[in-house]
């Protein structure tokens, strides 16, 4: 367990990034503010104020951002500067990953629970269901680790792997629909419903807060399903790629 | 004109700079129409968004240089900073002149309603000057592309959605409205406005005339930095 002892290493690294804080916490901040200022008065067709329901998407679209910090790290450790050291280490490797993994994973949770604080101290926000919200904020953090870490090994070129977490970020949200409606057939309505991790988990929060609780357990284990699988492929690619 | 040709070279040699300049473009023209708002079809709504990316990817080029140190052999070789500047520029002018021409021609060949798309090409290559010129200032500030990048990726957000670019502006608060003017979005939000119901050119022309005035102050803020 001498991996233990880097974590503490991988957070300063992590907190350190102000890249990261700007584009994950300052940015989405400054939308959620405005927005509400924008939006304060309005209701949806449920009576649920619009701007609950903005914060609660921004919240849950910058997760779909979080990999980023991740994949930075491992590729950075793990394959180019820091190889030789790392490798040189007595310490399992493969758990060191992990720890980067887990610890990234905590990291972006802990921006999304500081934005739905901060949504609700300062903005007024009413959360429906905490727990809830924060399990799915969980579900979409991991899941856009993996994706950006099967980015990473599947791709030769760094620069190409970053450019595709973007796409698998921008791209969701378009298919989302947020931007513009999407042409209706059967590909883009898959990718507008269940195909999308982001109206996955948008539903999920949804869902529960008019407490479907099958409805609401449905779409959050497509999500858990969807990293089981996802994470079986990262752990193919990842081995092939470090052996 | 060496470095006009070679910098046209470099800004298509980049994949990301290829899908950036060619393909997005094109999935403008494809978009569809709002339904109550926008009133132009969404793709040429959001062209605005578009132009800010290529104006600091095009003008990334020249931190890469700075970042290189091509800048210090170019202060020796027999060439002024003013010459490298223009062609430089001149060359990212062109493509993006080159886009907005495709942009609005091909969405009248295509058939989209766009009122006046010969007023509109006029307002995005306007426009695309403007971004051109905060990008290069932008970049002056910067040693590391990459930082800069992100951090005016992160400004285009909250630029566009002030401006009134993705939100009518009409539902802001007053105070957010006024705040709105300052942003050269908020100007081309007006100018589309203004092709859609607009009928006194004066206020098209003064619309522009603000673009212009963004593109004068900001190259100047721009061109000073020399090597650094």
């Amino acid at each position: 367990m001498r991996v233990l002892s880097t974590i503490k290493f991988t957070v300063l690294r992590m907190v350190r990034n102000y890249i990261v804080l700007l584009l994950l916490l300052v940015v989405p901040i400054l939308l959620i503010t405005f927005f509400s200022y924008i939006l304060s008065g309005v209701t949806t067709e449920t009576g649920v104020p619009l701007r609950d329901e903005n914060a609660m998407q921004m919240v849950l679209v910058f997760q779909l951002f979080g990999g980023s910090i991740v994949m930075y790290m491992i590729y950075n450790d793990l394959f180019t500067e820091n190889k030789m050291r790392i490798y040189s280490l007595p310490f399992n490797q493969t758990m060191y990953a992990f720890s980067i993994m887990l610890c990234g994973a905590v990291y972006s949770i802990l921006l999304g629970v500081i934005l739905m604080v901060y949504a609700q101290l300062v903005l007024g926000v009413v959360w429906g269901n905490w727990v809830w919200t924060i399990y799915i904020i969980s579900l979409m953090a991991i899941l856009s680790i993996i994706v950006c870490l099967i980015f990473t090994f599947s791709v030769k070129k760094y620069k190409i792997a970053e450019r595709l977490s973007e796409v698998y970020g921008v791209g969701f949200v378009l298919l989302a629909g947020f931007f513009f409606p999407m042409p209706e057939n059967a590909f883009f309505d898959f990718f507008g419903t269940y195909g999308n991790p982001l109206t996955l988990s948008i539903g999920a929060v949804h869902e529960m807060d008019q407490s479907n609780l099958g409805e609401a357990w449905f779409q959050a284990n497509i999500l858990l399903g969807a990293i089981i699988i996802l994470f079986m492929v990262m752990l193919i690619l990842g081995r092939r790629r470090m052996g | 004109m060496t470095i006009f040709k070679f910098a046209l070279k470099r800004s298509f040699s980049n994949t990301t700079n290829l899908i950036f300049l060619t393909l997005f473009p094109i999935a403008c023209i494809f978009l569809p129409n709002g339904e109550d708002w926008p009133f132009l079809p969404y793709g040429y709504q959001y062209f605005g968004i578009l132009i800010l990316f290529v104006g600091i990817r095009l003008a990334t080029i020249i931190l890469e240089d700075r970042e290189k140190g091509v800048v210090k052999r170019l202060a020796v070789a027999p060439i002024s900073h003013f010459q490298y500047l223009s062609q430089n520029l001149l060359a990212y002018s062109v493509i993006l002149i080159l886009q907005c021409i495709l942009v609005v021609f091909g969405g009248v060949l295509y058939g989209q309603e766009l009122y006046q798309p010969g007023w509109l090409l006029f307002l995005f290559v306007s426009f695309s000057f403007a971004s051109l010129a905060i990008a290069l200032a932008w970049i002056s500030i910067y040693r590391k592309k990459d930082v800069s990048f992100l951090v005016y990726m992160s400004l285009i957000f909250i630029v566009i959605i002030l401006g009134g670019l993705m939100i009518p502006i009409e539902i802001f608060p007053d105070l957010l409205k006024r705040i709105a003017i300052i942003f050269p979005t908020f100007w081309l939000a007006e100018g589309l406005n203004w092709i859609v119901f607009g009928e006194n050119i004066l206020d098209f022309l003064l619309i522009n005339g603000v673009l212009w005035l963004y593109t004068i102050i900001f190259i100047i803020i721009g061109s000073t930095r020399k090597i650094y």
